[in-house]
């Protein structure tokens, strides 16, 4: 086994997504360590400007091109590692996301090698791999101890490391060929989708109110909108209110959803999951109100208020009004 | 074209609870919890349920874990499950994944299965990473984080969920493996006649030997893994909490809108 650390690429329609650069930044830490270096497997079809995009952060890219690969398929994505990885890396690294966790787990077992999914960061230590985790809608941190003669696989959630900037010398780009036979895929892709937009557009907006399931009923929404409606904002939402149709699925912050940077986000009863917090902790005040004191939301929140959030929003904008 | 479709289901902690750590500090406090279905295996439990009742077939609940797991199996026959198998793993806090789906792999292997169901993620760990484990030992294709399924005469059409609320549509051959994503049905609740019922209904319960190893560990991967520690996780940017009661805190929020600007008039 080699000592590289490999970081799948992901690119969706001609872009390369962020959490790449970084896997990147995870990477070279942990090569450093393995006494080996960092390499992006970049998997594609008609890629190789994405190629000198990602070599321009300094970083060796392995290219591998195929008509199979012309968009992401796990089956095929896992043809053409097992083909160019001969020598297997010491890591293999994936972004923690509909492609990464769709790839990672299968590739484990294929390969008969352990995988640490959802990381919030990872070190070695003596050729033992840390993982550090979060669990329990993010309550508890987990450190976790891996020890393997087979490569280690991992997935690291978005936002945990600093992604790689561009680099003042490029790294090179090392086209490998792959053989891929199709017919034993089993996944054959058609076309992406995207929702139709009929409605607001909450990432606009200075001023989101959000509502999660702690509202408890879709009869309760007005309290809401009436906090919105003093604030000049729009109502926004978790996922779950969007699921059951309470709201329409253009409300829906988050990572399958929007992505909010409004000046004032309040987040009502919200617990905070991580796929929540991805869609909006970049706004600029973030006031979040929760009845349990060790909801996660209150990590990326300004200002906390431990309350139930049908008596405590009413009461603040009978205050609004009163002023 | 009746489907047998085996459903993984997992019990896991109330995540809305406040949580401990235990005095070893490898793993919570699970002397005072309470126990509920994974909340994306509900949503896969109900899309099999219907596969079954437009197309026949037969849908079987599977569970690794302790004896507890019985209660979620019997509320899976209640909403529609017509067999219900255990696989008599006892560690409760199971973290090696990659052990759990080898032994459910075995298990779904010694019976017919067109399509296996997982929930898209367990709410207590949130990994998303034993569908696509048991897929890749089953070596049948497989899709995550699926929101809409079509059955065709050989295979399967289904919708992915991909980051910003794009889609991809993708066809698999059949067997197949699904990891279902929230959302993509309304669960049912289970008719008290029904519950009654699956209190009385049978259990398969399957050992290590059944599956051709003496112990559970038979199933683990060629690596050592221990959980070296469990804590609260470090605070980085804790909110700055408003005190006092509802009055207090609604007065305290008002203000602080208005000092920022956010109050017009
Ligand atoms: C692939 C994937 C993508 C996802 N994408 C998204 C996404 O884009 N956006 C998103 O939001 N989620 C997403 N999710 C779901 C996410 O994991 C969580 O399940 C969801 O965010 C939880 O929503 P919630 O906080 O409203 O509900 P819960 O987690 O149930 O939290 C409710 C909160 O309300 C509190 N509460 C209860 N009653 C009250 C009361 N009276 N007053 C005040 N507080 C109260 C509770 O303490 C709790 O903290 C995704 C999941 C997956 C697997």
């Amino acid at each position: 086994m080699g000592a590289n650390v490999v970081a799948v690429a992901e690119h969706r329609e001609g872009k390369i997504a962020g959490v790449t650069y970084e896997l990147v930044a995870k990477g070279r830490e942990l090569a450093a360590k393995t006494g080996g270096a960092v390499q992006v497997a970049l998997l594609g079809k008609g890629v190789s400007g994405l190629a000198g995009e990602v070599a321009s952060r300094g970083v060796e890219v392995l290219l591998a091109e195929h008509d199979a690969l012309a968009a992401y398929t796990a089956g095929g994505y896992a043809q053409a590692l097992a083909a160019m990885l001969r020598s297997p890396p010491k890591i293999l690294l994936a972004g923690h996301t509909s492609q990464g966790f769709d790839l990672a787990p299968r590739l484990a077992a294929e390969w008969t090698a352990p995988i640490v999914a959802n990381c919030v960061d990872l070190a070695m230590e003596d050729g033992t791999l840390i993982a550090s985790r979060k669990i329990l809608n993010d309550k508890m941190a987990v450190e976790l101890a891996v020890t393997s003669e087979r490569p280690y696989i991992a997935t690291l959630r978005p936002g945990s490391v600093k992604p790689v900037g561009p680099a003042g010398a490029p790294g090179k780009v090392t086209p490998v060929s792959v053989l891929i036979d199709p017919a034993k895929n089993g996944r054959t892709f058609h076309g992406y989708e995207r929702p139709e937009v009929q409605d607001i557009d909450i990432a606009a907006a200075d001023v989101v109110v959000s509502a999660g399931r702690g509202i408890q009923k879709k009869e309760n929404l007005p309290v809401i909108e009436g906090l919105a409606k003093a604030l000049g904002g729009v109502v926004g939402a978790s996922r779950p209110l969007t699921d059951m149709d309470w709201l329409p699925k253009t409300r829906q912050v988050g990572q399958s959803g929007k992505t909010v940077r409004p000046k004032l986000y309040i987040a009502c009863g919200i617990s905070g999951a991580m796929q929540h917090i991805a869609g909006m902790k970049d706004a600029g005040l973030i006031i979040a109100i929760n009845t349990d004191p060790s909801a996660p939301i209150f990590e990326v929140a300004h200002y906390g208020v431990v309350a139930n959030v049908l008596e405590f929003v009413p009461a603040l904008v009978k205050e609004l009004k009163s002023g | 074209m009746p489907l047998d479709v085996v459903v993984c289901l997992k019990q896991v902690p109330n995540p809305d609870l406040q949580f401990q750590v235990a005095a070893d500090g490898k793993d919570i406090r699970r002397d005072a919890l309470n126990y509920k279905t994974n909340g994306a295996d509900e949503y896969a439990l109900e899309e099999a349920v219907r596969l079954k009742e437009k197309f026949g077939g037969k849908v079987t609940a599977l569970t690794a874990g302790p004896k507890r797991a019985e209660q979620m199996l019997r509320e899976a026959m209640a909403k529609g499950a017509d067999a219900a198998v255990r696989l008599a793993f006892d560690d409760p806090a199971a973290v090696d994944d990659y052990q759990v789906a080898n032994m459910i792999a075995a298990a779904i292997a010694k019976r017919p299965h067109d399509l296996v169901l997982t929930g898209v993620q367990s709410d207590d760990y949130g990994y998303s990473a034993t569908g696509p484990l048991v897929a890749g030992f089953l070596k049948i294709p497989h899709a995550s984080v699926v929101t809409r399924v079509e059955v065709s005469e050989k295979g399967l059409k289904v919708w992915r969920e991909l980051e910003g609320g794009d889609q991809e549509v993708v066809s698999l051959a059949r067997p197949a493996l699904l990891t279902i994503q929230f959302g993509i049905n309304q669960p049912r609740y289970a008719p008290l006649p029904a519950i009654m019922k699956a209190s009385r209904q049978p259990i398969e319960e399957v050992k290590p030997t059944d599956l051709g190893q003496s112990t559970w560990d038979g199933f683990r991967g060629p690596y050592t893994l221990a959980v070296r520690k469990v804590s609260p996780p470090a605070a980085k940017g804790h909110a700055e909490m408003i005190p006092g009661n509802v009055a207090d805190q609604a007065k305290a929020v008002a203000q602080l809108l208005r000092e920022k600007g956010f109050v017009r008039g």
